[in-house]
């Protein structure tokens, strides 16, 4: 089966329905945020959906900072430069599916 | 060393979506990867020349420096067109191509996809 990683980009807010992470991912599965998504790691009840439908979910530190929110990812979360994302995206995942 | 291709389709003052972009495509060049990306839909606004944001990092600067790495930069003609771009309006070493055939190409050529869009 192949490993998924998902890419999301907008506010935890605008993603009604994160089911549809399930019905996609085949394999291994994570979740890379940048931008306003970064916004999952710091909202306990979001996050705590994302862990749910995802193995690991990985915080683009810039984007983390940029919005207020240095050093405040929550328990379950990593976060990573741009270089790291690019090993996750070229070497430890088969695919990405942006949502 | 593999191929990314990054499919974008955010405009230029959209979102940060653009920024996002170029940002994975230095990181991946960094590291010895060889990087193609297509703009589709808004994403054509991003080669247009001559753009110059007051508040906001300049994409267009940012993909002419990537162009002049060797980062093949292709829109699609039919969106762009459609909004406006006409050829010779397009950022140096950047190109005006077609879905069929150039995104086709790089995705065929790829060992990874990524679409930035909303």
């Amino acid at each position: 089966m192949k490993s998924t990683l998902f890419i999301l980009l907008k506010s935890p807010y605008e993603y009604h329905d994160l089911d549809i992470i399930k019905t996609l991912r085949g394999g291994k599965a994570a979740a890379i945020l940048f931008e306003d998504a970064t916004l999952f790691s710091v909202c306990n009840k979001r996050r705590t959906d994302l862990l749910d439908v995802v193995d690991d979910v990985f915080v683009i530190a810039d984007d983390l900072e940029a919005r207020g929110f240095k050093d405040k990812a929550g328990e379950g979360t990593q976060v990573i430069d741009y270089p790291h994302a690019i090993d996750l995206i070229m070497d430890e995942y088969d695919q990405t599916i942006t949502l | 060393m593999g191929i990314l291709t990054i499919q974008i389709r955010s405009g230029t003052m959209m979102n940060m979506d653009s920024n996002v972009a170029l940002k994975l495509a230095k990181a991946a060049i960094e590291k010895g990867h060889k990087v193609k990306i297509f703009c589709y839909g808004e994403g054509v606004t991003l080669i247009k020349a001559g753009q110059n944001p007051k508040r906001f990092p300049n994409v267009g600067d940012i993909l002419e420096e990537l162009a002049s790495s060797g980062v093949e930069i292709v829109v699609c003609e039919t969106c762009g067109y459609a909004r406006g771009i006409q050829r010779g309006e397009e950022i140096k070493g950047t190109k005006i191509g077609s879905i069929t055939n150039d995104f086709s190409q790089f995705v065929s050529e790829s060992d990874r996809l990524v679409t930035i869009s909303r």
